[in-house]
């Protein structure tokens, strides 16, 4: 990318610094206080960005762009139309499948987990001494038991609230893309003459900046989802534990779990090797494979997919990154784990668009003139 | 400069303009500055001056139906004028990347405005290679 999305230029100024983080932080703190309107007006600036290249090469044919929203919305509606006859009766009774699935499942997991931990307490004295084995089976049991059913009926409860809000998205992402110019102008005009020009400017900028990290997220997850799901299908097809389809979903799930740098990816390689180590706990080969392929994938990802499609979108030192995303996991949970990265970085942007205006003095002592003539002129006919 | 564009071309274009108002002796661009953008006037007047050795110099006023500063529209460069309000200003900017945004959506419309700003720019040349007085170029 030619620009990156912060110019450490003009974020030099300590109050700059000071106020993108709090700005980041207090507006994790807002979104998840309003976390039903937030994950859908999220969901819907994402998909604004996404489909607007698309309505752009459909103006290109020569159609206005109330034509090309037109088929847009009509090719959606109908592609939505077909997945729902067609994709939603297969993924019920995949659902299906998995719940009469999962007491076994999860018997596994405990007994993989049991087994290890017993083997650990045949190694190491202390850990027998501590009983690691039957305490931890006793919280878990303790667990599924009390807490656990509450957590469940608290989980089941939150989607019922927030899944209604989802219809949301594309009721906004419509407006985003019938009325963006519309909207655009009426925040420019808002914007004094003497910083006019300067700011239209940043804001092409910082859209340019916001579209090309949404697409290259977009690109990074499906290389992502592509280079795991093959990955694993290739490790575990062999011993049949994974088919096709089973890869390639394990491999989207840790693709976005990806999104949280640093943390989203150690998580998504833990979820990974615990769906291999419960479809075949006797596998320890494999084990050591798909976390050999988890680094693999890791290194590409640094060294080849991030640069092809983000490029160096958000690049900020290890230490900062992953202080705010723990302060957004603590201040807003997993909204705040997802929304810390781009917050901090539309923060940036922002300050360095205040930066860049308010601190050339040209520009301020232009504002001031301004000022002053429209006092002068307010006055004019007064005797002060 | 926009008058070959059809009116749906126009009506289209208007979303990417903006008025902006100005006060009599109130500065629209610095000599010096980067330039991003054109502007036609609607209503008033303005000077446009370069820096002298010792005191600045006049090189016109621009009136109403007229256009300055529309070199910036193809590429970014320091404007070579300041220009000022000489009394209360209406006028319609116009900016590169809009435009850009523009030509890239509606190609035709996209060349129509290129061509009326380089006729604009043909005429100003022109008129200087006749040896008439330099007029207001003021990117």
């Amino acid at each position: 990318m030619k620009d990156e999305f912060p110019s450490e230029r003009s974020l030099e100024h300590p109050i700059i610094w000071v106020a993108v983080i709090t700005g980041a932080l207090g507006s994790i703190i807002l979104l998840n206080a309003v976390a039903w309107l937030a994950f859908p007006l999220v969901l819907a600036i994402v998909l604004y960005y996404l489909v607007q290249p698309l309505l752009q090469r459909l103006q290109l044919s020569g159609i206005t762009p109330n034509q090309a929203l037109g088929i847009f919305l009509g090719a959606a509606t109908i592609l939505t139309l077909i997945a729902s006859v067609t994709i939603l009766p297969a993924l019920f009774n995949s659902l299906a499948d998995l719940q009469n699935q999962l007491p076994e499942y999860w018997a596994r997991l405990q007994s993989v987990l049991h087994n290890n931990l017993l083997a650990i307490e045949g190694r190491f004295h202390f850990a027998k001494k501590a009983g690691l084995a039957d305490g931890l089976q006793g919280q878990i049991d303790h667990f599924v038991a009390g807490s656990g059913k509450a957590y469940l009926a608290d989980s089941i409860l939150f989607l019922v609230h927030w899944l209604p809000s989802l219809l949301l998205v594309p009721f906004l992402t419509f407006f985003f893309l019938r009325d963006g110019t519309a909207f655009h102008r009426l925040i420019l005009r808002a914007v004094p003459n003497a910083f006019f020009e300067k700011t239209l400017l940043l804001f092409d900028r910082m859209d340019g900046q916001m579209r090309a990290y949404f697409r290259g997220m977009f690109g990074l997850t499906l290389l992502d989802t592509v280079s795991l799901g093959l990955g694993l299908w290739f490790l575990g097809h062999g011993p049949g534990v994974f088919g096709f389809w089973d890869a390639m979903f394990l491999g989207l799930i840790c693709a976005v779990f990806a999104w949280v740098p640093y943390v989203g990816s150690a998580l998504g390689g833990l979820v990974a090797v615990a769906t291999c180590a419960v479809k075949a706990p006797n596998e320890g080969g494999l084990l050591v494979s798909v976390v050999l392929l988890f680094l693999g994938v890791r290194l590409l990802d640094e060294f080849v997919y991030t640069p092809m499609t983000v490029g160096r979108a958000l690049r900020m030192h290890p230490l900062i990154t992953v202080m705010m995303i723990f302060s957004g996991g603590m201040l807003g949970g997993v909204y705040g784990l997802l929304l810390a990265m781009p917050l901090i970085g539309i923060f940036m942007v922002l300050g360095q668009m205040f930066g860049e205006v308010w601190f050339d003095p040209r520009l301020r002592a232009r504002q001031q003139a301004r000022n002053l003539l429209e006092k002068r002129l307010a006055s004019k006919d007064l005797e002060l | 400069m926009f008058r070959e564009c059809t009116r749906t071309e126009l009506e289209a274009l208007r979303l990417h303009l903006h008025e902006r108002k100005f006060l009599a002796g109130e500065i629209v661009f610095d000599e010096g500055e980067q330039g991003e953008g054109m502007y036609v006037v609607i209503s008033g007047k303005l000077r446009a001056t370069r820096k002298g050795l010792l005191k600045k110099k006049t090189l016109g006023y621009i009136a109403v139906g007229e256009c300055f500063g529309e070199m910036a529209l193809l590429e970014a460069g320091p404007r070579v004028a300041t220009v000022v309000a000489e009394e209360a200003t209406t006028v319609l900017a116009m900016f590169r990347p809009e435009l850009v945004q523009l030509a890239e959506s509606r190609p035709r419309l996209g060349y129509k405005i290129a061509r009326g700003v380089a006729l604009v720019m043909e005429a100003r040349l022109r008129r200087i290679a006749e040896g008439q007085p330099e007029e207001v170029a003021a990117t």
